[in-house]
């Protein structure tokens, strides 16, 4: 897989082998925390601090108001990211490269940060669903475990978020 | 009904503005939380975005949560802080905030 930045205010994603289309393909269930309390409390986390010398009723109120006013919101913006990059994945192109099929992805400049927080969703969502260490070099169970596939879907995403960050947000 | 003779009872009731009286009037802190899972060049990039801070100060601060597990990376009025924090939280960063003691 490799990313290209071009002049004319687009990215694509070309040379995407079967297995990282795949990968991709899967962002939207992955990025789902639905049955994970662990991932919901990592997406949605309470505004205050936990060292906040706050009386405890105070830090209720704050916190039921984030809960009712600003929680929708957060959720809506991580739901409008990850419908923009499903349908980005969605409108990929098959090219042959040398008799070996990729797909291939192009999209505007502006959908970058949507990529980057649908991929970021999915990789905090993976590591706490199934409870994956930092690195991939700390994974204890073997590689064909359910785990270790996550792992990779994580090094995958967290790969096109580096190549995201430095290629076409950095400098905007 | 006649205005001039009504008389209204109103029992004192303690104004405990719980949410504001505690904070309102102090400064209170953002605060990142180191998240393992998060890129450092995410967590760079994300200072740089909200807070328009240059590419140094958002650098030492991602290091700052990296090494110390957390960072201070804005003080000021409650209400700015909370905007801040939301902004935080909408790129999954694990942000937070406290009133300064």
């Amino acid at each position: 897989m490799e990313l290209i930045s071009h002049n004319d205010g687009t990215w694509s994603l070309n040379r995407v082998s079967e297995l990282e289309y795949l990968m991709l393909s899967r962002i939207q269930e992955s990025a789902d925390p639905s049955g994970c309390d662990e991932a919901l409390g990592r997406l949605y986390p309470s505004p205050v601090a936990s060292t906040a010398k706050l009386d405890p009723q105070a830090a209720m109120s704050i916190e039921e108001d984030w809960r009712e006013y600003t929680g929708p919101d957060i959720r809506a913006g991580f739901g409008k990211a990850l419908r923009t990059v499903v349908s980005d994945i969605a409108s990929a192109c098959v090219e042959d490269v040398d008799g070996v099929d990729y797909y291939g992805i192009t999209a505007p400049d502006i959908h970058a940060e949507s990529w980057c927080s649908a991929l970021n969703q999915a990789r905090l969502v993976l590591h706490h669903r199934h409870d994956l260490p930092a690195e991939a070099a700390e994974m204890e169970s073997g590689p064909v475990s359910v785990e270790w596939m996550a792992m990779l879907q994580s090094e995958i995403y967290g790969m096109l978020m580096e190549f995201l960050i430095k290629k076409v947000l950095w400098d905007q | 009904m006649n205005v001039q003779n009504a008389s209204v009872e109103v029992e004192a009731v303690p104004v405990t503005d719980i949410a504001g009286s505690a904070s309102l009037a102090v400064p209170w802190q953002v605060l990142i939380l180191d998240d393992p899972v998060n890129l450092m060049s995410f967590v760079t990039l994300v200072i740089r975005r909200i807070f328009g801070y240059s590419e140094q100060k958002a650098t030492e601060l991602m290091l700052q949560v990296h090494q110390k597990g957390r960072a201070i990376v804005w003080t000021g009025d409650r209400e700015k802080a909370e905007l801040f924090v939301q902004q935080l939280q909408s790129y999954q960063l694990l942000a937070a905030m406290e009133p300064v003691e």
